[in-house]
């Protein structure tokens, strides 16, 4: 597990504030970054190191909590403490913030954009999840407020090919959403994390969902269609989501994110024991019941809380994490050689 | 003999049976003063919920009054969302307390009339709070949410 996951370079993010969250580009050109000093940084790579391209600042009057970036890259959300989602055009280097969603009662915890680029969900503390429609005008419409969760909903994820939408929440549950004659639905509800949820990432494939949580787990899920071969049982044609793996005992405080890096499938986790941890799933291990292990762990990755990591979309290996202590930092992993 | 042993049972038990009776008097005098509130309580938040609702109905009846006339597609998908709302609003089973998807169905009529008031809505809530994790979660938090939607004639 020596030098599988090596430091490339850090920066000070966001001064004298926390970062919460990073965003890669789809084109794996860029970093966006936001924190509690109510800032975006947008960052790219001038020969090694990583400069700030663009401070996106005046769009939001609390900490800006997620960023992310549209499919098509031209577009950039940000959700923030202050109850409002903006959204920044890209032009070149410069974002001008084209729209600002209003709605939610309070802190908005996270934004989302669809694999199709025309949908958008945020969530927030007042426990519920908006579904947003965007057209060929770039006009915002809400097409769906959904009150399922019963507590604080901290994360959405889109399934990176179909359009379900999953959240997480304080209330310890996962929940799964799609659209059922015009209207949006909640049609699964995951159960088992014993405290909040923090964060979601669906495998390249789409078939499994990985979430992470305050109990220190992380817990691997698996849609299972009616009349699959395993015998699981489903409800009518509705699809069933079965944990088949829980990773327990490697964590010692709350995992706050959790990542799936889509080229090579390697798992990392971001721990409030200021620790990153990759996991990797074992060749050999049944599908149904599979088995990770954990291929790197580096201490001290941040001298505070680890926030957020995201894998390059283009780069396998590419890693980056932000912390409480307001730094982003790259990393290269590189698999260890098994015995 | 048998008389005198009688006789001690009654005072040796009596403490025992003093105390039988005040619970039970306790508890039928406790039931019925529980049923009181509780029929009091059930009243109020029984109101609560009608009123809310009756709100929401009153806004989406004007507001479909008030649509009929544009004919543009985005009134029209408005127009959607309000009879699905007046909808769900009629489906409530109002005289049924013991519903047992009561306030599912609530939340799902509290979340389509936010759909159908975005945006302009004027709103104002009151919760309590209280911060327990990093980003400012609270657990026990009540939140009643009093819309005062604008209605321009």
């Amino acid at each position: 597990m020596k030098d599988s996951l090596v430091l490339l370079g850090r920066v000070q993010a966001h001064p004298d504030s926390r970062c919460w969250f990073l965003a890669w580009n789809p084109a794996g050109t860029l970093l966006a970054s936001c924190g509690g000093d109510r800032r975006i940084r947008i960052w790219g790579t001038e020969g090694d190191s990583w400069v700030c391209k663009s401070v996106l600042s005046e769009g939001h009057q609390r900490t800006v909590r997620k960023v992310a970036w549209s499919p098509c890259g031209n577009y950039l959300a940000s959700a923030s403490f202050d109850a409002t989602t903006c959204i920044w055009k890209k032009n070149q280097d410069d974002f001008e913030c084209v729209t600002t969603l209003e709605g939610h009662e309070n802190e908005v915890k996270s934004v989302a954009w669809a694999p199709s680029g025309n949908l958008l969900a945020t969530c927030s503390r007042d426990k519920s999840v908006w579904v947003w429609e965007v057209d060929e005008e770039d006009e915002y419409e809400c097409v769906s407020v959904l009150n399922s969760h019963t507590q604080d909903v901290k994360h959405v994820v889109w399934h990176p090919s179909q359009e379900l939408l999953a959240s997480a929440s304080y209330d310890d549950t996962v929940k799964l959403y799609r659209e059922e004659e015009d209207d949006w639905v909640c049609f699964a509800t995951l159960e088992g994390h014993e405290s909040t949820v923090w964060s979601l990432a669906f495998d390249p494939t789409g078939q499994r969902l990985a979430s992470c949580s305050d109990d220190r787990t992380v817990r691997i899920w698996r849609q299972y269609l009616p009349g699959n071969e395993q015998g699981v049982a489903c409800s009518g044609s509705d699809p069933s989501w079965k944990c088949i793996c829980t990773l327990s005992g490697f964590h010692s405080r709350t995992i706050y994110d959790v990542a799936w890096c889509q080229l090579t499938g390697a798992l990392a986790t971001a721990c409030g024991d200021d620790a990153i941890r990759v996991f990797e799933e074992d060749p050999s291990s049944d599908p149904q019941q599979p088995t990770f292990s954990l291929t790197a762990h580096l201490h001290q990755a941040h001298s505070q809380d680890v926030n957020c990591v995201a894998w390059n979309p283009k780069e396998p290996g590419l890693l980056a994490s932000c912390s409480d202590d307001g730094e982003v930092a790259f990393w290269k992993y590189q698999r260890p050689e098994g015995p | 003999m048998a008389d005198s042993q009688d006789m001690f049972d009654a005072i040796v038990m009596a403490d025992e049976r003093f105390h039988g009776e005040g619970y039970q008097e306790g508890y039928e005098e406790g039931s019925s003063l529980g049923m009181i509130e509780g029929r009091q309580y059930g009243t109020l938040h029984g109101a609560k919920i009608g009123s809310e609702i009756g709100c929401y109905q009153g806004f989406a009846l004007v507001w479909k009054c008030l649509l009929r006339s544009c004919a543009s597609e985005k009134d029209s998908r408005k127009m959607k969302v309000l009879e699905s709302l007046i909808g769900m609003i009629q489906k409530f089973p109002y005289d049924d307390p013991t519903y047992n998807k009561l306030h599912e169905d609530l939340d799902k009529i509290r979340g389509k009339f936010k759909q159908a008031t975005f945006p302009g809505m004027d709103h104002s809530d009151g919760k309590l709070t209280d911060q327990l994790s990093k980003d400012g979660t609270s657990s026990r938090e009540l939140t009643f949410l009093q819309v005062i939607p604008v209605v321009q004639l």
